[in-house]
Formats: C-alpha cells, sequence, structure tokens
C-alpha cells in the first residue's frame, strides 16, 4: 500500500540508499577510498593544491586503515592471548613480510599474528569506558557527564603511550613507522587495563594484584614489540641507547596505568 | 435563521449542489492516486504554480474552479488532493509496528520486514525511552540522542571496515537498525522502575535486556548488509558494548 506513496521525491524523506553520499562512499571497499574520496578533497578545499600532493603526504602518515581491520575470530583470541600472556608466546615476534608489487610489506593481521590490528584497541577502549562507567555507579557517582569524562581521560592516555612511543622512536633517529601502526601497539594497554578493572568490580582487592600484573605484561608486550620494529627501521644499531629506552617504555606502563585504572571524575583522585 | 457572512460561499466547480458535492468526496478519496505524477515535479515548488504543472484530468476540473473558500492564492492544491499527513511524512505506523514486533522475537530474525530503513520508529522508542528515564527522575533527552548518533556511527564504521571490499552497509540502515533495536532497553526502563535500587536483581535484569538486543542487532545487520557472515561474533561484541552503555544509563 504504502508503495506508491513512497516513490515520490517531493514529500520530505531522507535521501535514498542508492545516492552516492561522499562519506558511504569512503568506507566502501578498501581504505584507500578514504584518502581518496574524504580526505582528498577536503585537503583540495584546505590547500588549495593539487590533490595528489595531499594525497601522497596524507598516504605518508595514515596507511591504509582497512589494513588494520581484517581479522577474523582466531586472529583476536590468538592476539588477546599474546597481549595479556606474552611470555607464554612460543613463537618469534617478527612480521611476516611478502613481495607486493615489487615492494616488501607486511601480511595483514589475518596471516600473521604479530601483524597489529585497530579492531582489538578499539574494542578495548570502548570496554574500558563501559567498565570504569560501571564501577563509577557501584560507587554511586554514575551520570553520563562523568562517562564523557572517562572517555576523554582515556583518549589521553592513549594519546599519551602513542606519543611515549612514537618520541622513543624518534630519539633513536627514526620516525618511519606508520602512525596507525603506533597507535594500535599504543590502544593495546587497554586490554589489561579491562582485566584490572573487572577484577576490581568483581573482587575488591584483587585488583591490587592484577593491576602491577597486567602493567608487568603489557611492559613485556611493548618491549618485544619494539626490539622489532626498532630494528626494522633503526639504521645505527646502539645497543645500550635500545636497552634504556626499552626498558623506559616498561617502566612508562605503571603510572600510565595507575591514572587511567583511577576510575573518576577528577584528574588524580 | 440564517446569519450574513463577509466571506463568499464555498463554489464547487462542477456547479455547487449537493451532486456535485458527493462527486467531490468521490474524488478525494482517489485523491492519492491520480495525483502521483503531478506531485513528482512538485518538490519545492512554490504553491502558486500547481496549476501549470500537466496533472490528471480530474484534478484540471478542481484547477479550473475558484479558490475553495477564499484561499490565500487563486489555483493552489486543493485539500482534496494533498495526500494524507503521515503518508507525506513518510511516517508508515503499520510499518512501524510491523518492525517493532519483528524485534519482540530475540530467537527469530525476520529481516525481509526491515529491509526498508526508516528512522520515525527509532525516534518513537527514543521518545518512549526518554519518557520512562524522565519517569525515573532523569531528564536525559540529549545524552540518549547524542549517544545514539555516535554509536549508530561507531558500529557502521567497524561493519564497513571488518567487512572490507563487500561491506555495503549504508548509514541510515545502521541508524534504522540499532533504533529498533533499542526496543529491549526501552522495555528495560520501564521494568526497571519496579525493581529495588539495591541488590544484584537489577543487573540480571539488565544482562538479559542487554543480551536480547545485541543477538537482534547482530542478527538483523548481518542479514541485512553483505560481508558480516565471517565476522558474526566480531560485529555482535560491538553491538553488546553500545546497548550495554544504555543500559548503564538505565541502571545507575
Amino acid at each position: 500500500m504504502y508503495n506508491n506513496v513512497g516513490a515520490q521525491p517531493g514529500v520530505p524523506r531522507p535521501p535514498a540508499i542508492s545516492q552516492p553520499n561522499p562519506f558511504g562512499d569512503t568506507f566502501y571497499g578498501a581504505g584507500s577510498g578514504l584518502i581518496r574520496g574524504g580526505l582528498g578533497a577536503y585537503g583540495e578545499k584546505i590547500l588549495g593544491s593539487s590533490s595528489e600532493y595531499v594525497q601522497s603526504n596524507i598516504s605518508r602518515y595514515f596507511s591504509d586503515p582497512q589494513y588494520y581491520f581484517q581479522v577474523n575470530d582466531q586472529y583476536v583470541r590468538n592476539k588477546l592471548k599474546v597481549v595479556l600472556f606474552p611470555f607464554l608466546h612460543r613463537g618469534h615476534w617478527t612480521r611476516i613480510t611478502e613481495p607486493v608489487g615489487g615492494r616488501l610489506s607486511y601480511k595483514p593481521p589475518i596471516y600473521d599474528i604479530n601483524a597489529p590490528d585497530l579492531y582489538i584497541p578499539f574494542m578495548a577502549f570502548g570496554t574500558y569506558v563501559v567498565l570504569a562507567g560501571f564501577s563509577l555507579g557501584l560507587q554511586g557517582k554514575f551520570s553520563p557527564e562523568a562517562l564523557n569524562w572517562l572517555f576523554i581521560k582515556g583518549l589521553l592516555g592513549w594519546f599519551l603511550q602513542v606519543s611515549l612511543l612514537k618520541l622513543t622512536l624518534l630519539s633513536l633517529g627514526s620516525g618511519e613507522a606508520p602512525l596507525l601502526d603506533i597507535v594500535a601497539y599504543g590502544g593495546y594497554c587497554f586490554t589489561g587495563l579491562c582485566v584490572a578493572i573487572l577484577g576490581r568490580i568483581l573482587f575488591g582487592y584483587s585488583y591490587y594484584f592484577l593491576m602491577p600484573w597486567t602493567c608487568l605484561c603489557m611492559g613485556i608486550f611493548l618491549v618485544k614489540t619494539m626490539k622489532r620494529v626498532l630494528f626494522a627501521e633503526v639504521r645505527s644499531y646502539d645497543s645500550s641507547r635500545h636497552h634504556y629506552l626499552l626498558l623506559f617504555i616498561a617502566l612508562a606502563q605503571f603510572p600510565l596505568f595507575t591514572w587511567l585504572g583511577i576510575t573518576s571524575v577528577n584528574w588524580f583522585i | 435563521m440564517t446569519k450574513e457572512f463577509a466571506v463568499p460561499p464555498v463554489v464547487f466547480p462542477s456547479g455547487g449542489n449537493p451532486g456535485a458535492a458527493s462527486g467531490n468526496i468521490q474524488q478525494r478519496r482517489v485523491a492519492t492516486a491520480p495525483f502521483q505524477p503531478s506531485t513528482s515535479s512538485l518538490s519545492f515548488i512554490p504553491f502558486d504554480i500547481g496549476p501549470a504543472v500537466g496533472s490528471s484530468s480530474s484534478s484540471a476540473g478542481i484547477y479550473g474552479g475558484g479558490p475553495i473558500g477564499g484561499g490565500p492564492a487563486p489555483g493552489n492544491v486543493n485539500f482534496e488532493d494533498e495526500e494524507p499527513l503521515l503518508d507525506e511524512l513518510g511516517i508508515h505506523p503499520d510499518q512501524i509496528w510491523k518492525k517493532t514486533k519483528s524485534v519482540l522475537n530475540p530467537f527469530r530474525v525476520n529481516p525481509a520486514v526491515h529491509k526498508d530503513s526508516d528512522l520515525s520508529g527509532p525516534i518513537l522508542l527514543y521518545m518512549a525511552l526518554c519518557l520512562f528515564q524522565l519517569l525515573a527522575g532523569k531528564i536525559q533527552f540529549g545524552v540518549i540522542l547524542g549517544w545514539i548518533v555516535v554509536s549508530s556511527i561507531f558500529l557502521y564504521v567497524v561493519f564497513n571496515m571488518l567487512a572490507g571490499r563487500n561491506g555495503n552497509l549504508d548509514l541510515h540502515t545502521c541508524t534504522s537498525v540499532v533504533g529498533y533495536c533499542m526496543l529491549p532497553v526501552v522495555i528495560l526502563a520501564a521494568v526497571s522502575l519496579f525493581v529495588p535500587q539495591v541488590g544484584a536483581v537489577r543487573f540480571a535484569v539488565a544482562a538479559v535486556f542487554v543480551l536480547w538486543a545485541t543477538r537482534v542487532c547482530t542478527g538483523l545487520m548481518v542479514s541485512l548488509a553483505d560481508g558480516g557472515d565471517e565476522h558474526r561474533g566480531l560485529i555482535s561484541y560491538a553491538a553488546l558494548l553500545i546497548y550495554t552503555l544504555f543500559s548503564l544509563l538505565v541502571i545507575f
């Protein structure tokens, strides 16, 4: 009955599914669509130069995001095991490369357990926000504004983690690792954090055991990963500086996790 | 007892006698069908240009007549020729009811009903949720609306990124599905008005409704858009996060 009426475009209706819109196209298919369609268009407007220039710059900083979402259930399970119990990982930590179109590129996460992905960090971040909100509610201090505040705090923590890793890389003279790789490595910390907060919700005192444990595990994971990344990227091999920086990365996890684990609406209390 | 009116009497096109009036009533009943070809070009044209558009024979006679009841300008759209208001707004109550009923059964997903996505059902469910929250003493109209928008964008991004090349979910369908699957959360908001504030019963009841919403949402998303089949578990975790977030609003 409503089919006839639905055909009238004079009626104020939301746009039909078949209409192309820039944001719809960018997320279809590979992530290069995002760069070409969305960012390329805006880059042209903003910079006024040719979109080729903007596109190449953005591609340098923002490698194809779709690569990081090629995951499946099995990868997610195994990667969680690697992140939460890195000392149990028997295999090597290097990423598998394959020649693609004349250049060497890394295999996508489905085929390589050591490849970083962005699905786990995003879901872990969301879980952190939800669990932190839950623990706030158990203390009786829940409000939607508090949840927004926790979201911002989590984002800030993620940003601090990423800048820590990036600065370490830069201080050794190489900043060539793709930004999204570093973002992914930084986001893995939220998995351990979620486990610790879940422990605190279920048994109050288990938090004091789980928190240092997950800090340690995250430290080991980051050290092992960054060692491989540094070996792959850095030209001059200065052993002692490498080791001090890796140790610093591992030790910096403790204050970061402690700060993120304080689920309250104030900065430090 | 007749009164003197300054307004001229209504002039019906076929002569103004009761016989012609009943003829107009006949035309009014079928006003939707013959009116279709003309409105296709009427989208943003002001009413004055109405008679310039070619119309069917029954409407031509009406345009030929004078204004109805001293209306704003000669020859504009007649009241009988307008579509029913709900159809013009694109709100179809029976379709909304069918879709809402299909969400009620968590074990059998019915994607055929949800093929045409619409946003009016989700808006009704949003108002219902806000109403129950209001009854609980929480004024959260803006918060819930903002969270629905953000969470549907989030689910849209996650689904299309996971599905990759063959992902063809669009934002309208995504928002429609997320909105309709809020029905269990609305029922949770209603039920939690009567569940005691302290105690584990609240969490257990909320868990049941959240799992219900997640199951229906995942089933609909996977069957409405391509590319989601092999990532069912991953998408269902994202949906679980979204509905847990809304249940937090309801529980605390």
